[in-house]
């Protein structure tokens, strides 16, 4: 990681009337880091995003984006780059003419925005006609021109709110291809997402639950430490609730996972007993980030 | 060209392709300039002609028919003969005519004896309050000339030493009346319905969030966007000027540089209200009745279009004063009309420029403290 942080947040905090968004967090991020915002709707994801990219202003606490603070608005929106979850390109032009257009709010020549747009999309796999209005584009390849659009002018750090919701599995792996090399051209991406399996690509994930940062580590630590205790993996035979039998027994605590339920274990022998009586035939498991996320959040309630 | 101007060109450029392509916006600027003339052009017209009177002749003398006669002489009045047996009020009621004329027996006897009234009665459909009091001054004059016939001579020199005469508008042909102050009501529809409708619907997108990241000023993405409504505004009062010259035959007397100013005035206003509106509204929706509400109505009933402002009541007379469209309403009747230049509309373009830039401080001031942090 390098010395200066590319996003560095202190004590934010963001009220709207008496409802508070954003509580007091702080972190920092640093340069060619994917750095990945977890939580539910509401719990401030967007609200911290939309401060940094000086769309709102703190209540208190410290923001500095890419060398630049909110009170310098026009330098730190020209080093960002931001693709909100609201589909921002325009429907009745083409996608030459957004991009020609997100390029001039940029500030740059028509040419460089050209040059620099065919690569972005060449290297999405972009398949469509570039003279195609963006209404006749398919979900997937909307989302293609919006994320081309958002880092046209190759910027420090960028800003992708669930940029993946609702584009297939091919186009996110393609997605997923350009956040990756934008980090080894040392930008900093700061990304949210709903989906866990793009969480694990990330570098650090923070945690986030009703404004506050509850966890902020690396997928792999955050498996690690979240779970002291082994997991394992079951099937329950139908009309048992697991995790009432979990809690009665004092064997651990159970969340339903699909048809299985994942148990964390705090008492084993209680745990042996739980499985024989109910027949259960449970298999050793690895923690996930969603079972993460689960625990976590569940305990901040 | 600078560069904060480069992003006002473009984001103009970027609006003329929304509104080129958006069937609605296009039809909505282009088509009501021409449905409002033609409208208030060739179909509403406050000159009434040929208004029908019934004519019930009880005294069918000489006198009495050549009175008849008389009324109809003029193209004011249509003299329908009626039968004796009917009741005069049903030919109101069942709409056979706009009026009744009734000549009472001895009518003939009496022309000659000055002392006695004669005995002449006219119904009139008082539901139509407008026809009506121009029915009323028509039959007046009407009726005294009629006096003169039925009693063979010629008619009277004026009775009263009062001589009128109706100036800038001879005829007080109501068309030149109303063409002038059709530019107001269109730049009001454009400047302020189309504006809040194009700000909104950024809003709604999402996309102005989008503008709003990037290193683009708000102020740049105002001019950028409202000027193509501007230049639609423009187009919308050349339209109506080619129609009141051409197609009308209104005289225009005054300064066509007075006249434009005054339009870029009443434009900028109209916008800025129009961006305001959209700014606290945010929906298409909702911006479009405060636009109607606020833009369209104004300018149609209490800017002196119709309705004379001296007329109104108290309130709304000094009401009027913070309305754009009153005094552009004056203005363009002005210099239409009477040709009259600075030193006669100053203060209206006083006012006109006092409420343009209270409007866009407003606009400008409210954009920036929602967005600007």
């Amino acid at each position: 990681m390098n010395e200066t942080p590319s996003v560095l947040v202190k004590n934010l905090t963001i009220r709207f009337g008496a409802f508070t968004a954003v509580d007091d967090i702080s972190f920092s991020v640093g340069k060619g880091e994917i750095f990945g915002f977890l939580g539910a709707n509401g719990a401030g994801k967007t609200t911290t995003i939309r401060a940094l990219c000086g769309l709102l202003t703190p209540s208190s606490g410290e923001i500095s984006v890419a060398g630049a603070t909110p009170l310098e608005p026009e330098l730190l929106k020209a080093r960002i780059g931001y693709m909100s979850q609201r589909f921002t390109l325009y429907p009745d032009l083409t996608v030459d003419e957004n991009l020609a257009f997100a390029g001039a709010l940029r500030k740059m020549t028509p040419g460089q925005a050209k040059k620099r747009s065919e690569e972005l999309l060449d290297f999405t796999g972009f398949s469509f006609g570039r003279a195609k209005l963006v209404r006749e584009l398919p979900g997937g390849a909307r989302q293609q021109v919006a994320l081309a659009a958002a880092v046209l002018h190759d910027p420090q750090v960028i800003f992708l709110d669930e940029p993946t919701a609702g584009v297939s599995a091919q186009a996110r792996e393609q997605f997923w291809a350009l956040i990756r090399r934008m980090a080894k051209q040392d930008k900093t991406v700061f990304v949210t997402t709903h989906y866990m399996d793009e969480a694990e690509e990330c570098g650090r994930i923070a945690l986030m639950s009703a404004g506050k940062i509850i966890a902020l580590d690396s997928p792999a630590n955050l498996e690690k430490t979240a779970f002291k205790n082994p997991l394992y993996e079951t099937l329950a035979p139908e009309g048992v609730n697991l995790a009432q039998e979990a809690k009665l027994s004092g064997a651990g605590h159970a969340e339903p996972a699909g048809l299985k339920w994942r148990v964390e274990v705090s008492n084993p022998a209680a745990w042996e007993k739980l499985c024989a009586d109910k027949k259960l035939l449970p298999h050793p498991a690895k923690p996930t980030l969603e079972d993460v996320f689960l625990k976590l959040v569940g305990a901040g309630k | 060209m600078s560069p904060k101007l480069r992003v006002a060109a473009s984001i103009a450029l970027k609006e003329a392709r929304h509104i080129l392509r958006d069937p609605l916006t296009l039809a909505m600027a282009l088509g009501m300039p021409v449905i409002l003339v033609t409208l208030f052009g060739f179909i509403i017209d406050f000159h009434y002609k040929n208004i029908s009177v019934s004519l019930f002749d009880h005294d069918k003398t000489p006198a009495s028919r050549s009175f008849a006669r008389s009324l109809g002489a003029a193209n004011y009045f249509r003299v329908l003969p009626s039968e004796d047996a009917r009741n005069p009020e049903h030919t109101l009621a069942d709409n056979a005519s706009f009026a009744a004329l009734i000549i009472n027996p001895g009518f003939g006897r009496d022309l000659d004896n000055p002392e006695d009234k004669p005995a002449i009665q006219l119904l009139l459909d008082g539901s139509d309050n407008a026809k009506t009091g121009i029915a009323m001054g028509y039959f007046q004059k009407a009726a005294a000339l009629g006096l003169s016939a039925a009693r063979g001579q010629r008619p009277p020199p004026e009775s009263t030493p009062l001589s009128t005469r109706f100036l800038f508008n001879h005829e007080l042909n109501s068309r030149w009346f109303i063409i002038p102050g059709l530019t107001v009501v269109i730049c009001g529809l454009i400047g302020i319905l189309l504006t809040a409708l194009t700000v909104a619907r950024e809003w709604e997108n999402g996309s102005m969030e989008m503008l709003l990241s990037t290193p683009a000023r708000p102020g740049a993405i105002i001019a950028g966007k409202l000027a193509p409504y501007l230049l639609l505004g423009f187009c919308g009062v050349a339209f109506v000027y080619a129609a009141a010259r051409l197609v009308f035959g209104v005289p225009f007397c005054g300064s066509h540089a007075l006249y434009a100013l005054s339009c870029v005035l009443f434009l900028l206003a109209a916008t800025a209200q129009g961006l305001f509106i959209s700014i606290v509204t945010r929906q298409q929706q909702l911006a479009m009745q405060f636009a109607i509400v606020s833009g369209l109505l104004p300018s149609l009933l209490l800017s002196g279009f119709v309705f004379p402002v001296a007329s109104m009541p108290e309130f709304f007379r000094y009401f009027t004063f913070i309305l754009p469209p009153r005094w552009f309403m004056e203005i363009s009747r002005g210099i239409f009309l009477k040709g009259s230049g600075l030193a006669d509309l100053w203060p209206q373009l006083l006012m006109q420029a006092l409420l343009c830039a209270v409007l866009i401080k407003l606009a400008l001031k409210k954009f920036k403290t929602d967005l600007e942090p």
